[in-house]
């Protein structure tokens, strides 16, 4: 081997070093907020989080209504262009759950997705969201989750195709899209526009839905909850700006309304998967529903396209 | 060459038929609006329209954004049994799809549950009726429920588009 055929192979094992170090997960260290974790207050972020939505088992092929929404057993399958990914058992069962987690695996699991194991979470887990809470929600939540029946049984892993099952390479588009910065910039001084940044940027993860995704599945921040195809098939997620035909001339009253009852003004019911969001945040209290109203009403408009 | 003149015999016919077709379509294009408007699809959706129409106005009194009108809460009670009463026979078999249509199939899976679900509404207004509310706190608690079994039937026997 000549000296250029050395030196290929150096820069080859380099490059192969550098794209290890790069995809390598990247855990929180160092110590978790000065927070003493708080139960209630972690039931509201629950609802807000919309946990049970996707871990809650279903009841008969259905979603899980009334207490069964506390029984997140996991079971539910998201059928994507990906594959099939099922959603994993979170109640506190000590072997099938998340029971014997401490806390900053449970943080590392919702704002870096990042399992125990140290193994990537796929983004189906809207963890590029929760990066944008407050870990003192998280750690609220967390104390909650260990107050909510245990439930036993594992459930099977994902089934997806070739190359999404390389774990690894998640880390590549953590690199490009996973951040604790807010969206949408408020006056720090406006606590109420603060607030509902929190719930509809973070917890509420309400652009995983609403805002479109770019080819590598992350959310155009530019086109930010201006509306988005229906992962789930018909029609199309709805531009909830200020500039989305809709629901333009929506009131904050009339968005506060709606979350909290379901009804929209012009007294039509809630449909489709917003469904089991809107009973959610209709756990949430008015102060909240009033904050995420606000924010709603002061996003940039998106046109519709 | 005949195979040509075939050819070009079979493309007229076909192009007469299809105007004939068309034509056909234009002299019935009156009756078929009526029997449109008498689809069971059109008319179900148009009541439901009714429907919404009338719990607006009660919405926005029970959210207190406009004073208390006991005629109007009356008026829209009423509204709201006189579709009760029609609404159930508006899903007969062969109206399951079409025309944008978001009546779910459990109706036609579930008729039992379908027709509970209408009889419970039915009920809840007819409860209202008796008690004709005089004042916004009597109507919070009589009238506020109905609102509850739109949702209740809707997230069962309705498709979202």
């Amino acid at each position: 081997m000549g000296r250029t055929g050395r030196t290929i192979v150096i820069l080859l094992a380099v490059l192969v070093l550098a794209a290890w170090w790069l995809t390598e997960p990247r855990p929180l260290r160092g110590a978790l907020p000065d927070h003493v974790a708080n139960a209630p207050a972690g039931e509201r972020i629950f609802w807000a989080a919309g946990c049970a939505s996707c871990h809650a088992s279903p009841v008969g092929g259905k979603r899980a209504k009334g207490d069964d929404k506390l029984l997140l057993g996991g079971g539910l399958e998201l059928d994507t262009p990906y594959g099939i990914f099922r959603a994993p058992n979170i109640s506190p069962h000590e072997q099938d759950g998340i029971g014997n987690w401490t806390m900053i695996e449970f943080v590392n699991a919702m704002q870096r997705g990042i399992a125990p194991d140290k193994r990537h979470y796929y983004p189906s887990f809207p963890y590029a969201s929760y990066a944008k809470m407050r870990t003192e929600d998280v750690m609220d939540l967390r104390a909650y989750l260990d107050t909510i029946p245990p439930v036993a049984g594992k459930i099977a892993d994902h089934t997806l195709g070739f190359p999404w099952t390389l774990r690894r390479g998640i880390s590549v588009w953590k690199l490009r899209y996973l951040s604790a910065a807010p969206i949408v910039s408020v006056a720090t001084s406006d606590a109420t526009l603060e607030h509902g940044r929190d719930l509809v940027e973070g917890a509420g993860h309400c652009g995983e839905c609403h805002t479109p995704r770019d080819s590598l599945g992350g959310m155009m921040t530019g086109r930010w909850l201006g509306g988005a195809p229906n992962p789930e098939g018909r029609g199309r997620i709805p531009n909830i700006t200020p500039g989305g035909k809709n629901t333009a001339d929506w009131s904050a009253a009339d968005i506060a309304y709606y979350l909290e009852s379901g009804f929209t003004p012009d007294y039509d019911t809630v449909g489709g998967s917003m469904v089991a969001v809107q009973e959610n945040m209709a756990e949430l209290t008015k102060v909240d529903r009033d904050a995420i109203a606000a924010y709603l009403k002061s996003v940039p408009a998106v046109t519709d396209e | 060459m005949s195979n040509l003149n075939n050819l070009r015999f079979l493309l007229l016919t076909a192009t007469m038929a299809i105007a004939s077709c068309s034509a056909a379509d234009d002299s019935k294009a009156d009756s078929h609006a009526d029997s449109h408007a008498d689809d069971p699809r059109h008319v179900r959706h148009e009541l439901m329209e009714d429907v919404g129409k009338a719990a607006k106005p009660v919405g926005k009194m029970l959210k207190g954004e406009t004073e208390y009108d006991a005629a109007i809460i009356m008026a829209s009670l009423q509204t709201w049994h006189d579709v009760s009463l029609q609404i159930g026979d508006l899903f007969p078999e062969g109206s399951e799809t079409g025309m944008d249509t978001e009546a779910a199939p459990a109706i036609w899976e579930d008729r039992a549950g379908f027709d509970e679900a209408i009889s419970k509404w039915r009920s809840a207004v007819e409860a209202a009726q008796a008690a004709a509310p005089a004042t916004l706190e009597a109507a919070k608690t009589t009238v506020g429920p109905i609102f509850q079994t739109c949702k209740g039937c809707h997230d069962n026997y309705r498709i979202e588009d």
